[in-house]
């Protein structure tokens, strides 16, 4: 048993370490393209266009873990977004709107939580079909029209500044890294979902209230797009029913599996998508130093996602069998093992 | 005494007839849907709509056919809009520079393009084992981004194009538009293939369950790969079918064209659980889904209601299979048990 605990532990320990060696690469490659990548005014503000798809991950990251997916991530947050914008231009004071968003947000991940939990519907079949029905239902709503100008005090969550340096939107983003942390990695309900991940009948015979849970965690993807929605209209100070209908899906799915979290469930971490999240974002960033065109930016993060899975993959069949080459010598480890029994404990 | 054996023939008619039921359910709607509409919108019953339908849905037939194909093995292709929309343009771009190129030859060019991205997509999902929807999900973007490439944001305008491609859309052999007689080709060929050939009915068996399919020594693995290579191919064909039937070709041309795909799929009654479904089901969504666009757009309706309608008929239809799969499996096993029990009760006597 340890050994393999070991074993996972090193590898994601390696894997956070390698997405840091590769944000650091990255970051040379920019500084190569223009020095002005290093000034720290830009460091602060690199993440900002990127808050609102890591929030979405986060949220998206609880459904992963429990391996479930939710593809309907996008649509919710617009239409969370065009719910505020609506009431808010109805005359309503723009904070009740923002929570009425949220609640909107809530709701729709709930739909899909309860098809998902209590009817036993797959979730990638179920998302899909909201992906576009909630898609729907933000142009039902707005129209083909936008609406911008929402006070400052509001667009301040996603695109103010505190002394002019420091983005209040990553202040934002790192709290609810902290946050969805602590209930990820410390609470019963966050470990409920690696059980469930890992293995859903063993769970279910363990006694972990399997449908509760899997309800609960496509109403948090839903709330998080909610939040999403706010910093969003904060940033781009407008918004239009076809709101983040391009990459930001593939951006948002890349985030949450290169960051580690298994797309077959079971494991992943908040601290791994985070830093994944910093990883698109210096890379775009660079992709626009080097004048390469959104198109030709979204195939390198649609390759990237690819490969993130491909290497999980490779990573995982290595643990189960060892890589081919060092088969052999794993078969026999386990053989002395089993001889002396005690000694694989105190090995790792 | 009961005979033993009627029992479990009676559960097997009965799993049939719930899949003809799907069959009839969606004909009975299409039948209900047109009357509605003939009514109700006065230009609607006119041989010039119904011929704008079968040129609309042909494309969609097509390109579901080979979308059935990789559904029914239990995977799903989102990337066919980008496939479709890459083969369109890279057609139109090369008919508008070259127009001494025979359009049967563009036409297998077309194909061939889809094949290839085909091909990548099932080598991702089967030998990759990277899950269908992110793998395709991948792709959709990265073939989208080909087409910028391929563009560099260009059109292709009508004008450009030889004069017997622009004549295509327009024939109408016996009636038919001609883009509808091709849709009826690859629906007739597709249907047969998945009835009687034998690797296709492996897609069958790999959608019922991986697991057993791979046990009775099932290559998985490479019939996956060629139910995404169909996909692709067809998608390629369905691109070309693009170009002719609105011959105004640009980045954008079949965005968001894999849900119109999809939900005549899923309508149409292909599980996707996998392991079940027709093409005759197929062609009838796609025909049902074509023939309520049609008349939303006749009765006035905002076409802002369209992707609203076709999310939730999703939603809808694989609600009611996870509902009727539940159904059937409890029915088998209440049909199952009497017919062994008296058996081990009598084997003492």
């Amino acid at each position: 048993m340890s050994p393999v605990v070991g074993l996972a532990r090193r590898a994601i320990v390696r894997w956070e370490a390698l997405l840091v060696v590769m944000i650091l690469a990255a970051g040379v490659w920019s500084w190569t393209l223009s020095s002005f990548f290093l000034r720290r005014a830009n460091l602060l503000d690199l993440a900002t266009p990127y808050i609102f798809i890591g929030l979405v991950a986060f949220g998206l990251t609880f459904v992963v873990v429990a391996g479930e997916i939710d593809i309907s991530v996008m649509s919710i947050m617009a239409v969370a977004a065009v719910s505020i914008a609506e009431i808010w231009s109805a005359g309503v004071d723009v904070w009740l709107a923002a929570l009425a968003g949220l609640g909107v947000a809530v709701v729709l991940g709930l739909a899909n939580g309860l098809l998902v939990g209590l009817l036993d519907v797959p979730s990638l079949a179920v998302t899909l079909g909201t992906l576009a029905a909630y898609r729907g239902l933000a142009y039902v709503i707005l129209g083909g029209s936008s609406i911008s100008g929402l006070p400052t005090g509001f667009t301040d969550v996603g695109g103010g500044y505190i002394s002019n340096e420091l983005p209040d939107a990553l202040l934002v983003l790192l709290a609810f890294a902290l946050v969805l942390g602590v209930l990820l990695h410390a609470t019963r309900f966050g470990r409920y979902l690696y059980a469930i991940g890992s293995t859903r009948e063993v769970a279910r015979f363990s006694g972990i209230p399997v449908a509760r849970v899997r309800v609960t965690i496509f109403a948090i993807s839903g709330l998080m797009a909610g939040f999403a929605a706010i910093v969003y209209l904060g940033f781009f100070g407008s918004v239009q029913a076809d709101a983040a209908s391009g990459s930001e899906l593939i951006d948002v799915v890349t985030a949450v599996v290169l960051g580690g979290v298994d797309i077959f469930g079971g494991s992943g971490s908040i601290l791994g998508v985070l830093l994944a999240l910093i990883l698109i974002a210096v890379l775009r960033n660079g992709m626009q130093l080097a004048n390469l065109g959104g198109a030709t930016q979204d195939m390198v993060i649609g390759g990237l996602l690819v490969a993130a899975i491909l290497a999980g993959n490779v990573l995982r069949g290595a643990q189960s069998r060892g890589l081919p080459w060092t088969r052999a010598r794993y078969a026999r480890k386990e053989v002395t093992q089993a001889e002396t029994p005690g000694v694989h404990s105190s090995g790792t | 005494m009961k005979a033993p054996g009627r029992p479990a023939v009676s559960a097997q008619t009965l799993v049939s007839a719930v899949f003809r039921l799907r069959e009839l359910g969606i004909g009975i709607a299409l039948l209900l849907t047109v009357v509605l509409f003939s009514v109700r919108a006065t230009n609607f019953a006119t041989v010039s709509n119904w011929q704008d339908i079968a040129s609309d849905v042909a494309v969609v037939i097509v390109v579901a056919v080979g979308e059935t194909m990789v559904v029914l093995t239990r995977n799903i292709d989102l990337s066919v809009g980008s496939i479709a929309g890459l083969s369109a343009y890279l057609s139109a771009e090369t008919l508008s520079t070259h127009h001494g190129v025979p359009i049967v030859v563009m036409a297998l060019i077309a194909v061939g393009v889809g094949l290839a991205a085909g091909l990548v997509n099932g080598l991702l999902v089967a030998v990759g084992r990277i899950p269908a929807i992110i793998a395709t999900l991948a792709t959709l973007s990265i073939y989208r981004g080909l087409v910028f490439q391929a563009t560099g944001g260009d059109y292709v305008f009508p004008n450009e194009l030889p004069q017997s491609f622009q004549n295509l859309a327009a024939e109408k052999p016996l009636g038919l538009p001609f883009l509808a007689w091709v849709a009826l080709g690859v629906a007739l060929v597709g249907g047969a293939v998945l009835r009687w050939a034998p690797w296709a009915r492996d897609f069958y068996a790999i959608g019922s369950s991986p697991e057993a399919a791979r046990l009775v020594a099932v290559p998985v693995v490479r019939r996956v790969i060629t139910a995404f290579a169909i996909s692709g191919a067809l998608a390629g064909l369905g691109g070309f079918m693009f170009a002719v039937r609105f011959a105004n070709v640009d980045t954008n041309t079949a965005r968001g064209f894999e849900f119109d795909v999809i939900t005549a799929v899923v309508i149409g009654g292909v599980n996707v659980f996998g392991g079940s479904g027709t093409i005759l089901g197929v062609t009838l969504g796609a025909l049902l889904v074509a023939t309520i666009d049609n008349g939303f757009t006749l009765l006035k309706f905002s076409e802002f209601w369209k992707i609203f309608f076709e999310g939730t008929a999703i939603v809808v239809a694989v609600t009611l299979d996870a509902l009727l799969k539940g159904r059937v499996q409890d029915a088998l096993r209440r049909r199952r048990r009497p017919a062994s029990i008296p058996r081990e009760q009598e084997a003492p006597a």
